[in-house]
């Protein structure tokens, strides 16, 4: 081998080990190893579709008058938030529109820094308190308030704060109940300490649909007599919660 | 008696490839969080204040989403009068893939095609057209969300970064946009500049520009020897020599690289640029 040769080969060994690096997934990902992941809260209920930025347009609209230019995912990346990722392959229809794709690491902050800056006007600006992303869900069989404890990560990490959540307090912890007026930034979704988050964003749209039948849960529960709330708290939502605990946590950034 | 000139400009080629570093380290620096220029060549934001749009992508959005708002006419209208002034620089001066086809005109490929330059480049106006009517028929910016050279090269570059970085990303979108990417280089390689003069509907609107635009090629009369040399180093295949009688040149293909103004014998004395009417 000659000389130059060698030089290029260990360049390009160090530059790769370098990107290994900074990005662990890929890593893993090379390596076959299985990730460790848990299943999402309320799993019966679809998201039916995409999370949107802040502030943007009804799906049609705001179809036609993205251009993808990328003003949005660069401005949150420069705002240190990293929501927003663009639509791949997967769904040609929504091809190259921005979208929030992973809550649980990347929530939006509400910054309100994307819809002042869209040059199409495909985002308006607006107050936070209108904006409309989705709707957070928790899950009342996951939820450390719902079993025992006392917890309040969601309602410390929400931007609007009291303004969305209302409280059920008593003996069986700090109830937290999200209500429509809740703009789904997901920052909530993020702070939650459960492994996989106990909370879950949908759109709005769904949560028209489906809310009779998570408000009926909802009354259920607190309706319920000591006894019978025992034996639902300790046979079957503490079993799941410590099996989530066990599998290993997932690193919060 | 002959003036005095008191500076002179450098050589048109190395002025624009400094040009064209510029917009893309500001470009580059909004990665690294510095907001002097945010987003990509298609839609962007300067020092966080001025939108800038591009004019093709506005007509693509307006076309597809059928109605009008003040907003994004604002967007426009400075990137408009930047090319009311200097025409259609911006495929010579600004688009990176002006760069990277230029690296490639230096390799030595055994086939290569100068279709491109032969035909007439009013054909271009087919693609451009047909892409707004099919914008307005399926209300969807085809052309810039899907298969813009401009909106799929920043995508790659915010992509990749993204992607070392383990922030969220689209795969099979890095993995499209690199590929479109290498596909236009491939084209270029065995059809040199058609994707310039004849398919991209960006430039074409800059063309349009040019009728009007204060930037123009000026001929100084009488000393020409018709040696050609202009339109043999012109890659859009413009008839630079041709039109020496009339005084100006306003074609629609002229890019404003400056290659005529350097290869002429007469080290630019005839075929000069000029900003006025």
């Amino acid at each position: 081998m000659k000389r130059r040769d060698f030089l290029k080969i260990s360049a390009l060994g160090l530059l790769s080990t370098g990107i290994l690096k900074i990005n662990p997934d890929l890593a893993l990902s090379l390596s076959f190893r299985k990730k460790e992941e848990f299943e999402p809260p309320l799993s019966h209920i679809p998201i039916e579709g995409i999370i949107r930025p802040p502030g943007a347009l009804p799906e049609r609209e705001f179809r036609a008058k993205c251009i993808s230019c990328g003003v949005c995912v660069n401005v949150c990346h420069t705002m240190k938030y990293d929501a927003l990722a663009v639509v791949g392959l997967r769904d040609l229809k929504n091809f190259g529109t921005p979208y929030v794709k992973d809550m649980r690491d990347f929530p939006c902050g509400l910054c309100m820094e994307c819809p002042k800056h869209c040059p199409t006007g495909a985002l308006q600006p607006l107050p936070k308190e209108r904006v409309a992303m989705g709707q957070a869900l928790i899950d009342f069989s996951l939820c450390f308030g719902w079993n025992g404890d006392v917890c309040l990560s969601c309602s410390k990490a929400c931007p609007l704060g009291a303004f969305v959540f209302d409280f059920y307090n008593s003996e069986w912890g700090n109830q937290p109940y999200i209500n429509e007026k809740c703009v789904g930034c997901g920052l909530c979704v993020k702070y939650c300490p459960l492994g996989g988050s106990a909370v879950k964003v949908i759109k709005k749209e769904t949560y028209k649909r489906i809310r009779e039948e998570y408000d009926a849960q909802f009354q259920r529960l607190l309706n319920l007599s000591m006894e019978e709330r025992y034996l639902v708290v300790y046979n079957e939502n503490l079993p799941k919660i410590m099996a989530r605990g066990r599998i290993l946590e997932r690193e919060y950034r | 008696m002959r003036e005095k000139k008191f500076f002179v400009l450098p050589r048109y080629s190395l002025l624009r490839r400094l040009t064209l570093l510029i917009v893309l380290t500001l470009f580059i620096l909004q990665l690294f969080r510095v907001k002097v220029l945010v987003g990509g060549l298609s839609g962007s934001l300067l020092i966080s204040w001025i939108k800038l749009l591009d004019p093709f992508a506005y007509l693509e959005s307006l076309l597809a989403s059928k109605n009008f708002n003040l907003q994004t006419l604002w967007a426009v209208l400075p990137v408009l009068l930047i090319y009311f002034i200097f025409g259609r620089s911006f495929c010579g001066w600004i688009c990176p893939m002006d760069l990277l086809f230029g690296l490639l005109d230096r390799l030595k490929v055994p086939y290569r095609f100068s279709i491109a330059q032969r035909i007439s480049s009013s054909l271009g106006f087919l693609v451009f057209f047909s892409f707004l009517g099919l914008s307005f028929f399926f209300s969807l910016p085809l052309f810039t969300n899907y298969f813009s050279h401009l909106t799929n090269f920043f995508r790659a570059i915010t992509g990749i970064y993204f992607f070392l970085f383990d922030l969220p990303v689209d795969l099979s979108l890095l993995v499209y946009s690199l590929s479109l990417i290498l596909f236009l280089l491939i084209m270029e390689l065995i059809l040199p500049r058609f994707w310039c003069r004849i398919l991209c509907p960006v430039g074409k609107f800059y063309g349009l520009l040019n009728k009007v635009s204060l930037l123009h090629l000026r001929y100084k009369e009488g000393e020409c020897f018709h040696c050609r040399l202009c339109d043999r180093q012109c890659y859009m295949g413009v008839n630079v020599s041709q039109n020496v009688g009339k005084g100006k040149l306003r074609s629609q293909d002229c890019i404003y690289c400056g290659n005529c103004v350097e290869a002429c014998e007469t080290k630019g004395k005839i075929v000069k640029f000029k900003i006025g009417v």
